[in-house]
């Protein structure tokens, strides 16, 4: 029973991780709290669904359109928000608030086109992997190999690569990227399509372990994904991906009987928050972030 | 659009607008004057909401008992929600805020002996007792209404409604312009500054979250009394954006334009119902709720980007940089 | 010959970095006393944890014989220790005067339950708050500027609404966090003057912190002299000037 949380644990833990990263990239360099984040991940998991369901592709393809489509939104969405908030020079509140005003209409808009109605992917929910005393479902299986996979293809874009480096310096200090002679332009811009494909990928992958969802599912991913964000220490992309993996089985093991009962499982989301709490009460600065300098 | 004549459907719109002036008018006091972002501001409405229904159905409790400490049990929330939270940065306080909204709508759905579970306080005590708290109430209402003379109940749910909310809107209006509205004044215009003329900061920042909270736990009593009957999913985090939504509109820094703000966001959301012209012809009239939000949602970015002083902010003292 | 402020062995760390390394020294009641140093010296970290805002990672401040070291910044402001800032940090978006009637210490009004229980009280206070800082305003020549924001001030201005809204408070000793730094040279003259009338008809003790030295020399009493972290050398102006471990370590901080 045990070990089968901690499967289920690392699967939802996988994804928060992913889209964990996508959240801290853009913080690092922008610092800016991306609201809207869930909604990219609803928007991903939508598009892929619509590749996969009338369209007939392969899950495999309906995720990379999902990812590219997510990108693509990113983009377009810095180019006609964002740079014109960052020319007029908005502070931190006015960019947290109209990143709320931006996850209102982006949701509001998927109901409107595709209805409040649930919808599943074309996988085999009933299809099980048995290891030892684990059972996990084909979309399980599916997205613990692919985060696992994604996450090792991140690490190493941000620690081998030039633009992987660059992002991490410009989160602690922006200067540094002119001196690596990658543009601030260019930088944000690679942020928000890596963050666009990675909240793609996420969105994808959470419907497809959920196995139904509508377009409001990603407003519920969003707050333990920021608490992801803020345990692995806002600003640090690993801390990131330590953040959600560390959170993901915290919540499914706090439900182990062995504690005391467990916690009712329908109050993991709480659990999600409360080590959230804790956390910024004893550790402010998550694992691998900096200390606050007060 | 024989209903947009109708003077009942309009003294509805006036209720919602005056329920969502008091509780922006706590959002001001929050972060118009003392910088603090909150985003949780529903869960205070559903702890006045709730504590006053349990009271009163569960308890026994009269009413015009339960109704002030439901108000304060919304305070003592706000205030144990801060004394930890506080201390954070305002990007991690804002998250706080709302995981805590949406905790206490998590215990509301899951605790159902005590709250009526997800099927909303129509469950709270056995057939027939749900409706205590909204007999009393209409038992008040009923009374005032015969003492203005007025033939509808709406009408006369609109003049209490107001009238508390003017008397709030000015005690909140007086308080400001006081020695300690000024300290909380400087809190949020520079608060290392304030602390080192020697004003306890943190006390202040206390202090602003529960009255605002407070506040939020009248407008939780108002709306459990105007709806009857409300569940869990009444308070959502959506509820919070409109109210930051009227907040920005109106502006920030003045308790005034709370009510204007209040008044054209009730405007929009009540007017674009009757939108029976394209291209709103086009969708289906449920599909017409999620062009409503779209429109709001695209006020927000607009006040941000253009006008973030909004209708009736000070310019020189927005909070907004 | 009293000492009103005690540092014993003050240690401030951010992470490996010893930004203040076992500073000790004292400084004399009613005296104005200097501390220089190269940049890097410590001593806007050392400003920083006296006035509060900064904890000591380990070591003593004493202040008119009490401990303040674990006290918060607003604690420290009452008990009688008022820091200024680089650059003059008013609150921009309140009117001058405003500013001024927050220095106040036990205003009943600040408070909600002396604004509630206590509306006599707060009101007079309030009054006899508003003629002091009239007088005040006057004083440094504002009071054409008292409705204004103080955010429209000019930096020489802004200086000035500090120096006023210090003695608003009526402190003991104030930490002056280079005072002189963006001041037109006619302006100088007058902060000095001001400065030295406060000594002297207040008693208000000054720590300065400054760069320009020829100000230091021709102001203060006496001198403590930081680098790296810890006190190199204290004593009068000239003694200091003439001090070759001082030379080498502003030299060698331009190496």
């Amino acid at each position: 029973m045990f070990l089968q949380l901690v499967a289920n644990g690392l699967v939802t833990g996988s994804i928060y991780a992913i889209a964990a990263v996508g959240v801290s990239l853009v913080y690092g360099i922008l610092r800016l709290v991306n609201f809207a984040y869930g909604d990219f991940m609803a928007f991903g998991a939508l598009i892929a669904y619509g590749v996969n369901g009338p369209l007939h592709q392969s899950m495999i393809v309906a995720a990379i359109a999902g990812m590219a489509a997510t990108a693509a939104l990113s983009l377009f969405l810095d180019a006609v928000l964002w740079q014109p908030l960052r020319a007029r020079r908005a502070g931190f509140m006015s960019l947290f608030l109209a990143s709320i005003g931006l996850a209102l209409v982006l949701r509001q808009s998927l109901l409107l086109a595709a209805g409040s109605a649930p919808r599943s992917y074309a996988v085999n929910p009933y299809r099980v992997f048995v290891l030892g005393s684990v059972r996990l479902s084909e979309a399980q299986v599916i997205a613990i190999a692919t985060a696992a996979g994604t996450i090792v293809l991140v690490g190493l874009f941000l620690t081998l690569t030039t633009w992987g480096r660059v992002l991490r310096a410009m989160a602690d200090d922006r200067a540094l990227a002119a001196v690596s002679g990658i543009s601030v332009g260019n930088a944000t811009r690679m942020a928000w399509l890596v963050s666009g494909l990675l909240a793609g990928l996420a969105g994808v992958l959470a419907a497809l372990v959920e196995y139904s969802f509508d377009p409001n599912f990603g407003f519920q991913l969003l707050l333990p994904v920021f608490a992801a964000v803020v345990l692995g220490g806002i600003g640090s992309a690993y801390g990131a991906l330590l953040g959600g993996l560390a959170l993901g089985l915290a919540q499914e093991v706090s439900t182990w009987s062995g504690f005391a009962g467990g916690v009712n499982p329908v109050y993991k989301p709480v659990v999600a928050f409360a080590v959230l709490a804790l956390a910024l009460l004893v550790r402010p600065q998550g694992f691998l972030g900096h200390a606050a300098v007060r | 659009m024989s209903v947009l004549a109708s003077g009942g459907f309009w003294a509805f719109v006036g209720v919602v607008a005056g329920i969502y002036t008091i509780l922006t008018l706590g959002l001001q006091v929050q972060f118009g004057f003392a910088g603090l972002l909150n985003f949780g501001q529903v869960g205070f409405m559903a702890l006045g909401a709730y504590t006053m229904a349990i009271l009163v159905v569960k308890e026994g409790w009269s009413m015009w008992l339960a109704a002030p400490l439901g108000v304060a049990a919304a305070a003592v929330g706000g205030a144990l929600l801060g004394l930890p939270t506080l201390r954070l940065r305002a990007d991690y306080f804002a998250i706080v805020t709302i995981a805590f909204s949406e905790i206490i709508r998590y215990v509301a759905t899951n605790e159902t002996s005590l709250t009526g579970g997800s099927q909303g306080t129509i469950a709270l005590g056995s057939v027939g007792t749900a409706s205590q708290y909204n007999g009393a109430w209409t038992t008040f209402q009923t009374h005032v209404q015969h003492k203005l003379g007025f033939s509808s109940a709406d009408a006369t749910m609109l003049v209490i409604v107001w009238t508390v909310a003017l008397v709030l809107l000015a005690l909140t209006w007086v308080a400001l312009r006081t020695p300690w509205g000024r300290v909380l004044r400087a809190v949020r215009d520079d608060e290392d500054a304030a602390a080192s003329l020697g004003k306890n900061v943190f006390a202040y920042k206390l202090q602003a979250l529960a009255l605002g909270a407070a506040l939020a736990g009248v407008a939780g009593l108002f709306y459990a009394w105007e709806f009857s009957f409300f569940s869990p999913d009444d308070f959502e985090p959506l509820l919070t954006f409109f109210a930051w939504m009227i907040l920005l509109l109106g502006g920030l820094g003045r308790v005034w334009a709370v009510p204007v703000g209040a008044g054209v966001f009730g405007f929009i959301f009540a007017g674009t119902r009757f939108l029976n012209f394209p291209p709103f012809t086009w969708v289906a009239s449920d599909e017409r709720a999620y062009i409503r939000l779209i429109i709001i949602g695209l006020i927000i970015l607009v006040l941000v980007v253009l006008r973030p002083q909004g209708l009736l902010g000070n310019r020189r003292e927005m909070v907004l940089e | 010959m009293t000492s009103i402020l005690e540092l014993e062995d003050v240690v401030r760390t951010y992470g490996a970095v010893r930004a203040v390394d076992g500073t000790t020294f004292s400084v004399e009641q009613h005296s104005v006393t200097g501390l220089i140093g190269p940049n890097g010296a410590g001593k806007s970290t050392l400003f920083a944890t006296i006035a509060g805002s900064l904890k000591p990672t380990s070591g003593r401040i004493v202040f008119a014989g009490k401990r303040i070291d674990r006290k918060p910044a607003h604690r420290v402001a009452r008990a009688g220790v008022v820091r200024t800032y680089q650059g003059a940090r008013v609150l921009t978006r309140m009117s001058v005067l405003e500013n001024l009637l927050l220095g106040t210490k036990g205003h009943p009004g600040e408070r909600l339950t002396g604004t509630v229980f206590r509306p006599r009280a707060s009101r007079d206070f309030e009054r006899r708050t508003r003629v002091r800082a009239a007088d005040l305003l006057s004083l440094v020549g504002l009071e054409a500027h008292a409705h204004a924001y103080a955010g429209t001030l000019s930096g020489g201005q802004r200086k000035l609404l500090d120096l006023a809204r210090v003695l608003m408070l009526e402190p003991s000793l104030v930490l002056l966090d280079e005072p002189m730094a963006g001041v037109a040279p006619a302006l100088r003259g007058e902060l000095l003057q001001h400065i030295l009338a406060m000594r002297r008809d207040r008693g208000i003790t000054f720590l300065i912190v400054e760069h320009d030295l020829d100000f230091v020399m021709q102001a203060a009493d006496r001198v403590v002299v930081m680098n790296e972290g810890r006190v190199l050398a204290v004593g009068t102006p000239a003694d200091v000037r003439a001090n070759e471990d001082v030379v080498d370590a502003y030299l060698g901080a331009a190496r």
